[in-house]
């Protein structure tokens, strides 16, 4: 199929909207790059972003590496257990807070999904409820409870879990929201209640989703957790700043390596067990 | 002289042989129905020729050009030559027709042009030529997702078509469309054959739309090319040995017939 000289006049004085957009459109998308770019350019100028503060920054950073080396050693255990002590109570803190957020939010996140509570309502406000629990940063929630509770674990692992109900809430919603409603049908038309058609309809759909939410808040929560102890919350990041403030930048850098490979062991795990138990799993059709 | 030469052309797929040393010659102009049970490699023997996938064995030329060598930039104007339609369409749901339809015009485009989705104005006077001709104007700024699927069908003919292809091959483009969209996108896939000199190679589940549409009929079974010959030649004891009907009593064209009787055919 070839094409004219005189078609392509033709077709453009025909339909002119397929050749080019409305000039309302094209402003409105110069406008709104125009300011991106200024807001952006005045960021960087508020914040005093000049070349020469990044060059010595670099310099210094350099400095505070080179700390690094000859490694710390622990040589006795004494000396040792402590650090070994801090980094599984940061596990347990993850572990405990992503599980207690899970097991609080997986009821509430079918209040929020569109395709199992109908009442507009209901789901708005159940909706509003975790995106109010999202707004409190997890080091902040860490911050009030520690006053509540007192120093240690126990605000920690409140702190990751009722940040995680939030994340989870909304995200097990809207995984329950993007499952087919085809499966749900055929197991209604079979005769099954509204329980059933949860239980064997969007259950299923929704399961290798939520596992993989939350393999990945717990290792994020790991990750997560070691800052928790800088502000008295458990775990590793309190050893980490104590060593910090009293400027054994060798012995911190340590334990900073070895909060990596620890991190770096649930992630490996974590992609295990998820192959393991979603196995080819391509997403919610 | 032959247009597209197939000659030994197989594709294993572990210990299956999904297509098992296939020869073919096909003709400029012709159009051409492949049948066959599911499984039997029409589907395959489709995208091998496209080169969606690379075969075992064997090779096809077109013109002369052997086209399982063609490597890179070869490689995609030659996908651009031998355009292809789909049971499923293959749109982007997301954009809408007109842009469908210019992913037709890939070939010619650079990463920086394709980046920024800019095509010229002839090239949009074709789509929209295209669309035209499939009465699909009206829908042009729509979302490809809202669509029926008769109608993305027919934009997906629309995107083959700017491709300003040499030869046409279709999967199945029927296979998920009720009776008169079916009749329509077989319609258009004959005046492209007709007014556009296309040679058509489309795989088809109903054997009355074959009879009707293709002049000339190749059953595959198992990955073989079993029957090879003008449409009356496909008798009944052809097609049970076809599709291995020998158990069933009464095997019956009209069960997965989709012809509508007295319709009045759609010009493309």
């Amino acid at each position: 199929m070839s094409i004219q000289h005189y078609e392509v006049a033709r077709y453009k004085a025909r339909h002119p909207h397929l050749f080019t957009e409305p000039l309302e459109v094209r402003v409105r998308r110069y406008a709104v790059w125009g300011g991106f770019i200024a807001l952006f350019i005045y960021c960087l100028v508020a914040f005093d972003f000049s070349p020469t503060r990044i060059f010595i920054g670099v310099q210094r950073l350099g400095q505070v590496l080179s700390f690094m080396f000859p490694p710390y050693i622990w040589t006795s255990w004494g000396e040792f257990a402590p650090i070994v002590e801090g980094l599984l109570e940061t596990l347990a803190i993850a572990f405990l807070g992503t599980v207690l957020g899970a097991v609080i939010a997986f009821p509430l996140s079918f209040l929020g999904a569109k395709n199992i509570n109908r009442i507009p309502f209901i789901r708005h406000s159940t909706r509003r409820g975790y995106d109010i629990i999202r707004a409190f940063e997890t080091l902040i929630l860490a911050l009030i409870f520690i006053r509540a509770f007192g120093l240690g674990p126990l605000p920690g692992i409140l702190a990751m879990a009722v940040s995680e109900i939030g994340t989870f809430a909304k995200l097990f919603s809207e995984a329950i929201e993007n499952t087919s409603e085809k499966p749900v049908d055929g197991v209604k038309a079979s005769g099954g209640s509204r329980f059933q058609t949860i239980r064997f309809g969007v259950m299923p759909q929704v399961s290798p989703v939520i596992i993989s939410i939350l393999l990945y808040n717990f290792e994020s929560n790991v990750r997560s957790g070691t800052i928790l102890g800088i502000v008295g919350a458990g775990g590793i990041g309190f050893l980490l700043s104590d060593r910090i403030a009293a400027y054994k930048w060798d012995e911190a850098w340590s334990i900073i390596f070895l909060i990596i490979i620890m991190v770096y062991i649930i992630d490996w795990l974590s992609a295990k067990i998820r192959k393991q138990i979603i196995g080819e799993f391509g997403g919610t059709k | 002289m032959a247009a597209l030469n197939i000659s030994g052309l197989s594709k294993h797929f572990g210990t299956t042989k999904a297509v098992d040393s296939a020869t073919l010659e096909i003709e400029a102009g012709q159009f051409v129905g492949v049948i066959g049970r599911s499984g039997a490699g029409k589907s395959t023997l489709l995208r091998l020729i496209n080169r969606l996938i690379d075969p075992t064995e064997g090779s096809v030329s077109f013109d002369g050009v052997d086209i399982t060598k063609l490597k890179g930039k070869a490689l995609r104007q030659w996908r651009r030559d031998c355009a292809m339609i789909f049971q499923q369409f293959n749109l982007v749901d997301r954009l809408d027709v007109i842009t469908n339809v210019l992913i037709g015009r890939v070939a010619e485009h650079s990463i920086l042009s394709s980046t920024a989705m800019r095509f010229s104005d002839a090239e949009r006077a074709m789509a929209a030529k295209a669309l035209d001709r499939l009465d699909m104007v009206p829908f042009a700024l729509q979302r490809a997702g809202t669509l029926s699927g008769g109608q993305q069908q027919r934009v997906a003919i629309a995107r083959a078509l700017v491709q300003n292809p040499r030869i046409m091959l279709a999967d199945e483009p029927i296979a998920s469309l009720d009776p008169g969209n079916a009749t329509r996108v077989m319609e258009a896939l004959r005046t492209i054959n007709e007014e556009d000199k296309l040679t058509v190679l489309v795989n088809l589940h109903t054997l009355d739309t074959a009879r009707e549409y293709c002049g000339r009929i190749i059953a595959m079974r198992q990955g073989q090319v079993m029957f090879d010959g003008p449409a009356h030649e496909l008798t009944d004891a052809v097609v049970r040995d076809i599709y291995g009907a020998d158990g069933l009593e009464d095997f019956n064209e009209a069960v997965t017939s989709t012809s509508v009787k007295g319709q009045e055919p759609v010009a493309a």
